[in-house]
């Protein structure tokens, strides 16, 4: 059931006008991103690199925001579940396969723009090399977490509020992981507010490893592995409150 | 009296409102559909129809009562494999083809392999979408997508097919093609429940019916016992009663209930008047429906101000 509707999820995702326009509005970036870096003062080429990767992360995120805080509620007010909602399936399942379908799509247009700025790279002759496949894989994990948040949070509220929050949880994500440094800074209740913050916002910044990679800093197999489990307890998390929230729901 | 394929019994449901505040939209509802019947449930816009089809689907949770679908308290995911069900003005995926759509809840409905094909076929054939296998739903007009939404729904051979305003947005060609595919459905052993406004489609398929007028069902039954109790006409040529009309042909009309049926024919004949035709006078359902519910309106009106 569950791969069913991951697999309706997927083709509906990777045919929409909006999937297709991104992703065309990225190539236009990554072209761009060459002017900049030929009129750029330092190494033209790792401007390029810089821009071309951190292009991908946001649009990621975007098209993760945009379409997970879209994806039930669209139905819902669409009433496309109902055909599906009415035969012998559990919700959780219908909200799980969505999730598992947008992902996939969403690591589809990863691929794809990954592919799309390494091959613009190579063409204009800056180096390609195997970190950057390390930042791109784990861009992915940031953009999962981005998608599970969205859809977390228009379970909980309306989808315009959930798009606005959503982007708020990136741009704190990302700022989670100087915490720890500001805590010394801080005393009484705004270090509580801190530390809660800490707590319930997903650190990103384990996923931000595409300046280093444009640098060729080696990142080491533990921090790998540990930003992926991080990014599985996230979505693991988000995904059950998400369900928890759509199994009581009025359709 | 066989197990009824899916009853109602006092089935209170309130949605949501702004902040705290409940709406009612069911209020004690019970009705009973007989396995094998076709049942029309009957009623104006807003008055529970489709809240009462979304729970037995369990698009809707949280209602007090009881539901019973097939013998079983609704609630079961595994009933819902033997239950078709149309929504009204259905929305289908847009970028997604009416053959890969018809895969997808096919197999939803646990068909596989050649069944899943077969069934596929069958439906696209008697809907008239086999040259519309790869077109996308979301170029589909209002009409096209009622089609392909009636596609779905019987696409499993289900044992009950709940259809919620099925002939809303079709053509009088498609309307009359739709009927013709309900009986067929009902002769495959299906159970019809399907939910309207429009009371000629009623008429023309149903055997029981319900009417339902905010949240409370005001009348059920069988739609043989409703015609019984139209009124007959008496047409005769001689003497002619008081209260008959003449039709200025030398004939004369009479109208009279089943009751008076003896006693008005044998006066008639008594006085030496000649019968010509005794027919029941078919009384639209219509216009049955709507006194029903203005008199449902005038009693809670009453009881309103006697409060």
């Amino acid at each position: 059931m569950i791969r069913l509707v991951a697999t309706a999820t997927f083709r509906e995702a990777v045919r929409s006008r909006s999937f297709i326009a991104l992703l065309g509005l990225h190539l236009i970036g990554v072209l761009l991103a060459r002017v900049v870096g030929w009129i750029s003062s330092t190494d033209g080429n790792t401007i390029t690199t810089d821009l071309v990767f951190s292009l991908q992360s946001i649009i990621g995120v975007l098209v993760a925001v945009a379409t997970g805080t879209a994806l039930v509620h669209v139905e819902i007010k669409q009433r496309t579940l109902y055909t599906v909602l009415s035969r012998p399936m559990a919700r959780w399942h219908f909200v799980f396969g969505k999730y598992l379908g947008l992902g996939a799509a969403l690591v589809a247009g990863q691929i794809a723009m990954l592919t799309i700025g390494c091959l613009w790279l190579w063409v204009t002759g800056a180096e390609v090399h195997g970190w950057l496949l390390i930042a791109g894989i784990l861009t992915c994990g940031e953009v999962l977490i981005m998608a599970a948040v969205a859809l977390a949070l228009t379970a909980l509220t309306s989808p315009l509020l959930a798009a606005v929050l959503g982007l708020a949880v990136y741009a704190l994500g990302h700022a989670v992981s100087s915490l720890p440094g500001l805590m010394y800074h801080l005393h009484g209740w705004q270090r509580g507010v801190a530390t809660a913050l800490a707590a319930v916002i997903p650190n990103l910044g384990m996923f931000a490893y595409r300046n280093d990679a444009v640098h060729h800093i080696p990142l080491p197999w533990s921090s790998f592995l540990e930003a992926i489990a991080y990014a599985a307890l996230w979505v693991a998390l988000l995904m059950t409150v998400t369900v928890s929230v759509y199994r009581r729901k009025q359709l | 009296m066989a197990t009824p394929i899916l009853s109602f019994s006092n089935v209170h449901f309130a949605y949501r409102g702004d902040w705290l505040n409940r709406v009612k939209s069911l209020d004690g509802v019970s009705f009973s559909v007989p396995t094998g019947s076709a049942y029309g449930f009957l009623g104006a816009n807003g008055a529970g129809k489709s809240t009462s089809i979304k729970l037995t689907v369990g698009l809707l949770l949280g209602y007090a009562g009881s539901i019973q679908v097939f013998g079983q308290p609704q609630g079961d995911d595994a009933l819902r494999r033997r239950i078709g069900y149309l929504p009204e003005q259905p929305y289908f995926y847009e970028n997604l083809q009416v053959a890969e759509y018809l895969t997808y809840l096919g197999k939803l409905s646990g068909l596989r392999g050649a069944a899943l094909t077969a069934a596929i076929d069958r439906v696209c054939s008697i809907l008239d979408l086999d040259s519309l296998r790869r077109r996308k739903l979301g170029s589909f007009s209002k009409g096209m997508r009622q089609r392909f939404g009636l596609a779905q729904a019987i696409l499993h051979a289900p044992e009950l097919l709940i259809l919620d305003e099925p002939f809303s947005g079709l053509d009088p060609l498609w309307r009359a093609r739709f009927r013709e595919i309900l009986a067929g459905e009902r002769k495959r052993g299906a159970t019809l429940f399907f939910s309207t406004h429009i009371l000629s489609d009623v008429e023309s398929l149903c055997d029981h019916y319900a009417v339902i007028d905010h949240g409370r069902v005001l009348e059920e039954g069988a739609l043989a016992d409703l015609v019984r109790e139209a009124p007959l006409m008496l047409v005769a040529s001689g003497p002619r009663p008081d209260d008959a009309q003449d039709l200025g042909d030398g004939t004369w009309s009479l109208q009279f209930s089943e009751a008076d049926r003896e006693r008005r024919v044998a006066a008639a004949v008594a006085a030496g008047a000649s019968i010509l035709r005794l027919s029941r006078e078919h009384q639209a359902l219509e216009d049955w429906f709507v006194d029903k519910v203005k008199d449902f309106h005038a009693a809670g009106q009453d009881m309103e101000a006697r409060s």
